[in-house]
C-alpha cells in the first residue's frame, strides 16, 4: 500500500494536473504497476492509456479594438473574454449602464435595454452591479451581473458584440478582465471583449458633457430609470480572438479477465476506479492553498493518490484469485476539473456498458477519523445495503450511509450511465485541495482495510449470478447554500464537458421534472420557455424566468431531430 | 428484552424531565469506555435489540427489513459469513429474540398467527407510500405470543396463548426458564372504568413480569404494580432478574432487581428519568442501561453497580437515540442499537467494551442520594 501511494511523492509529478507532463509521468507510474500485477490492456487495446481532449483554458490571442484612427492592441487595454466568439465587428456604440436585465417573474423591473436600440450595434456596458444601490437591489442586480448572463442579454437584443469596462468607481477601476478559466468548449455566440478605462474614455471623448465616471455615477443609485444613451458619430471596430487552449489527458485502465467463461454471468464486466489527477500547482483555480503557500505543488495524496492505491491493492488482491466476472481498474483523469475523464470514458465506452454490473468509486479513502467510512451511492441499487452490510461484518467499519450518488466525484458519471454504484470516502479535511495533502499524514492501516472492505464487495457481486439492479435515485433538494438565487428545479443534469450547441444532457433526475416531461440522456435542449440556449450559462439563466408550476416549453434535438415538450417547473427545496 | 424503544418515546409529549448533569470526580468521554464503534447494521429502515448466542459467534436482532412487511423480523447475523438470515415466520410483527442457552432454541414474540396480519402490513405500506409520516408507535398488538424456533428443524412451538400482549422474554443462564412481560392482565379480569380508560389510552400500565418453564408451562407472575414493569433479563449468575419499572404516569422508570421467584425486589436507580433496558455485565460487577437523563429524546447509555449504591455514570455521548445495551458473553464487547449513523431510525452497532475502566469510572463516581419516598 506504501508502495502504490508514492504516486503523490515524487516532486517530478508536479501534482498531475491533468494534460500535463507531471500526470504523464503519474500515468506511466499506474501502467508499470499494472503490468506488474499482471492486469492487461482492454480487449482489442494494446495500450493501457486512452487519451481524450479537453479545453485547459483560454487566452487571448491578439484582440483589437480601433475608435477612430486610435488602434488598442495590448492585453492591459483590450482583452477577449473567455466565452467570447472570434470575429471582426464594426459599428455603432451604444452605453448600455450595467447592462443587466433581471428577468420578468423576479418582481422586480430592471433592464438597461428598456429604451435603447441596439440591433446590430456595439454595446458598452460597465462591469459589475451599481455601486451604491441598497442592499435588496445589489443582492437581485448582482445574480445578473456575471458577464455571460450579461453577453447573453446583449446577443438576445441584437447586438453584435459587447464591450465592457471596470468603471471608475468600481474595484479594479479601470483594468481589463482576466481571462477565466473555463473549460466549456464554445463561444457564446457574440464577441465579447473588455477594454481598459482609457479606451472607454477614448469612446467617451466623443460627448463633450459626460465622462465615463459621470456616466456610471448617474448609474450606481440603481435607479432602474435611468437610461443608457448611443455614442454619436462614432464607428469603431473590434477584432477579438480567444485561443482555447485543447489539451490531451489520459485515462488509464486495465482488466483482469474472469478466470471462468465470462458468459457463465449476466453482464461481466465490474468497473473499479479512482482519478490519479490533482490540482498541479493550483493553477485551475479550485486550490485552496494560503496565499503563502500559492504555486507550490499541490501532492494529492489523499486527492487521490489514496484512492489509486487502493484500486491497485484490490487489483494486485484479485489477480491471485479465481474471478467470477472481468474486474476493470480505471484511473481517471481531469476529474479535478469537472469530471473530464470518466466522462470520456462512458461517452465512448471502450467497453459495453450495459456489461458492467457495478462501479466502484474511490476518492479519499486515506484520511480516516473515528472508524468513519463514508460509503455512497448505495441507492443505486437494491442490492447495496445487504451487501455493504455482509462485507462490514468482517471490516468492522462504522459506516456513514449515503445513498445520494450525485456526488461531486466520478461515481455521478457512472449513475449517469445507469450503473449500479458506489463510492468509497473517508471524509473532507484541513489539508483538502492544499499543498500540505501529503503522504505522511495518510492513514495505511486504515487504508488497507478499505482495501480488504472493497475486495469483499467486489467479491460479492462477482458471485452473483443476477447482477445488481439498477434504482435510479430522486435527487434530494439541498436546503441552503449552493446557488442561492435559483429557485426552481428541472431534475436536469448537464454534461458540463461538451462543445454541443445548446445544453447536452447527461442524466435527467428520477422522478424529476425533465423525466416526466420525457427528458433523457443524449438530449440537447435549444430553447426553453422562448430563450435560446446556447450552452450551459444561457441554461442556467434561463432557469430564472421559470416559474413554479407553470408549463414551459422545450425545444431539444433528440438523435438530431428537432423535438418539443412540455416541461413543468417544481420548487427547489 | 425491552420493547420500550425510540419510535415510543419519540411518540411521547414531553414530560418534566429536565435534562441536568452532574459531574464531579474525573470526566470521561465516550471513547474511554467504547472503542472501535462500528455499525452492524445497514439493511432495511430500522434495526435493534440485538442479543448475543452464548458463544459470542452470532447475534439476534429484529429489523424491518423483509420485502413486503413494514414490521420487525428477526434475524440471525453470523459473525463469520456476515449474513443475516431470517427465523422468524415473515408475516405480521416480531420482537425480542433470545437464544436459548444449550440447544438449538430461539424463542422470539410473533403476531403471525393473527389472520388479520397481512391487512395490517398493508395498511402499514399504505401509510408510508402517502408519504404520512406517522409517529412510530408500539402499539402492543393483543395478539403478540412467545414462540420458541428449533435452528435444526425449524419448527416453530408456540409457548405463550393468553389474550394480551406477550414479549420481552429471556431466557435463564441454563435455559431452563423463561422470564417475559405480559399485559394478560388487562384482559384476564373484569376491568373498572378507570382501568378501561387506562387500556385505551396505554395497555402497557398493565405490564407485569411473568416467569414459564423454557416450554411454556407453570406461568406465574413475579410483579404486582400499577405500571410498566417490562424488560426482564437475568443476570449472568442466574440468581437475580433485573428490568425496569415504570411510575403509573409511564414518564419515569427505574432499574430493578428481584429473586426469580419475585422476591427481594429492589430499586437500584433513582435517576429521575426514564431508564430502562437495564443488563448486567457478565462480570456481575455492574447493569447497564438507557436513560432520557440529558433530554428527553436523547437517550444515553448509563451504568450503575449492581448494588446501586452510586450515581449512575454515563457511558454514550451522542446525539439522538443510544438504548439496548447487551455486552458479549466474553465482556469485551458491546452490542447496542443507535441512531448516531442520522436519521431518527436506529441500527445496531458493536463496540470494544473497556471493563476495567467501567469499573473505575463508578469507584468514583458519587454515592446515590437517598430514594425518594412515593
Amino acid at each position: 500500500m506504501r508502495r502504490f501511494l508514492s504516486l503523490s511523492w515524487s516532486s517530478a509529478r508536479e501534482g498531475r494536473l491533468a494534460g500535463s507532463n507531471g500526470e504523464r509521468l503519474a500515468s506511466d507510474y499506474i501502467v508499470a504497476q499494472l503490468q506488474a500485477i499482471g492486469a492487461k490492456p482492454l480487449p482489442g487495446r494494446r495500450d493501457y492509456r486512452l487519451p481524450f481532449e479537453f479545453t485547459a483554458g483560454t487566452r487571448d490571442g491578439g484582440s483589437r479594438v480601433s475608435i477612430g484612427d486610435r488602434t488598442f492592441g495590448t492585453e492591459a487595454d483590450v482583452r477577449a473574454l473567455s466565452f467570447s466568439d472570434n470575429g471582426d465587428v464594426s459599428g455603432d456604440v451604444v452605453f448600455a449602464g450595467y447592462g443587466i436585465v433581471v428577468p420578468d417573474g423576479q418582481d422586480f423591473g430592471y433592464d438597461s435595454y428598456t429604451t435603447l436600440d441596439v440591433k446590430d450595434k456595439i454595446v458598452l456596458v460597465l462591469r459589475y452591479f451599481p455601486e451604491d444601490a441598497d442592499q435588496k437591489t445589489r443582492q437581485i442586480l448582482a445574480r445578473y451581473a456575471d458577464l455571460r448572463y450579461k453577453a447573453m442579454a446583449a446577443r438576445q437584443r441584437g447586438a453584435k458584440a459587447m464591450l465592457v469596462v471596470t468603471g471608475p468607481r468600481s474595484p479594479n477601476a479601470g483594468e481589463t478582465v482576466p481571462m477565466s478559466f473555463d473549460t466549456a468548449l464554445a463561444g457564446s455566440g457574440i464577441v465579447a471583449a473588455s477594454i481598459s478605462g482609457p479606451v472607454a474614455s477614448q469612446i467617451f471623448a466623443a460627448i463633450p458633457d459626460k465622462t465615463l465616471e459621470t456616466a456610471q455615477q448617474s448609474f450606481d443609485s440603481g435607479n432602474p430609470h435611468t437610461a443608457g444613451f448611443a455614442i454619436p458619430s462614432l464607428k469603431i471596430s473590434i477584432k477579438a480572438a480567444v485561443q482555447r487552449e485543447t489539451k490531451t489527458a489520459q485515462n488509464v485502465v486495465a482488466y483482469l479477465p474472469a478466470t471462468v467463461p465470462a458468459g457463465a454471468r449476466l453482464k461481466p464486466w465490474i468497473v473499479l476506479g479512482a482519478h490519479y489527477d490533482h490540482l498541479g500547482h493550483g493553477e485551475a483555480g479550485n486550490t485552496l492553498a494560503a496565499k503563502e503557500d500559492a504555486g507550490k505543488i499541490h501532492f494529492g495524496a489523499d486527492d487521490n493518490a489514496s484512492g489509486t492505491a487502493a484500486v491497485l491493492a484490490v487489483a494486485e488482491t484479485l489477480a491471485a484469485e479465481p474471478r467470477q466476472r472481468n474486474v476493470v481498474f480505471a484511473f481517471w483523469s481531469g476529474e479535478e476539473l469537472g469530471l473530464i475523464g470518466s466522462s470520456a470514458f462512458t461517452k465512448g465506452p471502450p467497453l459495453p456498458l450495459d456489461q458492467v454490473a457495478a462501479y466502484l468509486n474511490f476518492d479519499m479513502v486515506g484520511r480516516m477519523q473515528d472508524n468513519k467510512l463514508n460509503v455512497q451511492a448505495t441507492g443505486t441499487s437494491p442490492v447495496w445495503a445487504r451487501i455493504v452490510e455482509q462485507a462490514n461484518i468482517a471490516a468492522g467499519f462504522d459506516l456513514q450511509v449515503q445513498e445520494d450518488p450525485y456526488q461531486p466525484t466520478d461515481v455521478a458519471t457512472f449513475n449517469a450511465s445507469n450503473i449500479p454504484a458506489l463510492s468509497f470516502f473517508t471524509g473532507t479535511h484541513v489539508d483538502y485541495h492544499k499543498p500540505s495533502d501529503t503522504a505522511d499524514k495518510i492513514d495505511f492501516e486504515d487504508l488497507d482495510r478499505i482495501v480488504g472492505f472493497a475486495t469483499a464487495i467486489v467479491r460479492r457481486v462477482e458471485e452473483t449470478s443476477e447482477a445488481p439492479q439498477f434504482t435510479k435515485v430522486e435527487q434530494k433538494m439541498q436546503s441552503g447554500g449552493g446557488r442561492a438565487g435559483v429557485r426552481v428545479f428541472t431534475g436536469t443534469i448537464p454534461d458540463y464537458a461538451t462543445d454541443a450547441k445548446g445544453l447536452l444532457l447527461s442524466g435527467v433526475i428520477g422522478g424529476g421534472p425533465a423525466e416526466q416531461a420525457g427528458l433523457r440522456k443524449g438530449d440537447v435542449i435549444v430553447e426553453i420557455a422562448g430563450q435560446t440556449i446556447a450552452n450551459i450559462y444561457d441554461y442556467t439563466y434561463a432557469l430564472d424566468v421559470l416559474k413554479i408550476g407553470q408549463p414551459a416549453k422545450v425545444v431539444y434535438l433528440r438523435e438530431g431531430k428537432r423535438m418539443e415538450t412540455t416541461l413543468i417547473p417544481a420548487a427547489r427545496k | 428484552m425491552k420493547v420500550l424503544r425510540l419510535g415510543i418515546v419519540i411518540g411521547l409529549i414531553a414530560g418534566p424531565v429536565i435534562a441536568q448533569q452532574q459531574q464531579t470526580g474525573p470526566v470521561y468521554q465516550e471513547r474511554d469506555f467504547l472503542t472501535r464503534v462500528r455499525r452492524l447494521t445497514v439493511d432495511g429502515r430500522r434495526a435493534g435489540e440485538g442479543y448475543w448466542s452464548p458463544d459470542g459467534k452470532r447475534l439476534v436482532f429484529q429489523s424491518e427489513r423483509e420485502p413486503g412487511n413494514p414490521f420487525y423480523q428477526i434475524y440471525v447475523l453470523d459473525f463469520a459469513t456476515g449474513e443475516a438470515k431470517r427465523i422468524s415466520p415473515g408475516v405480521g410483527k416480531t420482537t425480542c429474540a433470545f437464544f436459548r442457552p444449550g440447544t438449538d432454541e430461539i424463542e422470539f414474540a410473533s403476531t403471525h398467527a393473527d389472520p388479520k396480519s397481512k391487512e395490517l402490513q398493508e395498511a402499514e405500506l399504505n401509510i408510508r407510500a402517502s408519504g404520512q409520516q406517522r409517529r412510530y408507535s408500539w402499539d402492543y398488538d393483543p395478539e403478540m405470543d412467545i414462540y420458541a424456533y428449533n435452528e435444526k428443524t425449524a419448527a416453530l412451538k408456540r409457548l405463550t396463548d393468553a389474550r394480551g400482549y406477550d414479549a420481552e422474554g429471556s431466557y435463564s443462564p441454563d435455559g431452563q426458564w423463561l422470564v417475559f412481560t405480559s399485559m394478560r392482565d388487562a384482559y384476564n379480569r373484569p376491568l373498572d372504568g378507570a382501568e378501561q380508560k387506562k387500556l385505551a389510552e396505554d395497555p402497557s400500565y398493565f405490564a407485569e413480569i411473568y416467569i414459564m418453564r423454557a416450554d411454556g408451562s407453570a406461568q406465574r407472575r413475579l410483579t404486582s404494580v400499577k405500571g410498566y414493569d417490562g424488560g426482564p433479563f437475568f443476570t449472568p449468575d442466574g440468581q437475580h432478574i433485573v428490568w425496569r419499572r415504570f411510575d403509573e404516569t409511564g414518564l419515569i422508570a427505574d432499574v430493578w432487581m428481584m429473586k426469580p421467584d419475585g422476591s427481594d425486589a429492589r430499586q437500584l436507580t433513582d435517576f429521575g428519568s426514564m431508564s430502562w433496558a437495564p443488563y448486567m455485565h457478565p462480570s456481575g460487577e455492574y447493569i447497564i442501561f438507557a436513560s432520557n437523563k440529558l433530554g428527553f429524546e436523547n437517550f444515553e447509555l448509563f451504568m450503575v453497580d449492581a448494588q446501586g449504591r452510586k450515581e449512575p455514570v454515563r457511558v454514550t455521548y451522542s446525539d439522538g437515540f443510544d438504548g439496548l445495551p447487551v455486552p458479549s458473553p466474553d465482556g469485551k464487547q458491546l452490542a447496542w442499537t443507535s441512531s448516531r449513523s442520522g436519521g431518527s431510525a436506529g441500527q445496531l452497532f458493536l463496540a470494544q467494551w473497556n471493563h476495567d475502566k467501567a469499573l473505575e469510572a463508578m469507584k468514583n463516581a458519587p454515592l446515590r442520594k437517598p430514594a425518594k419516598k412515593s
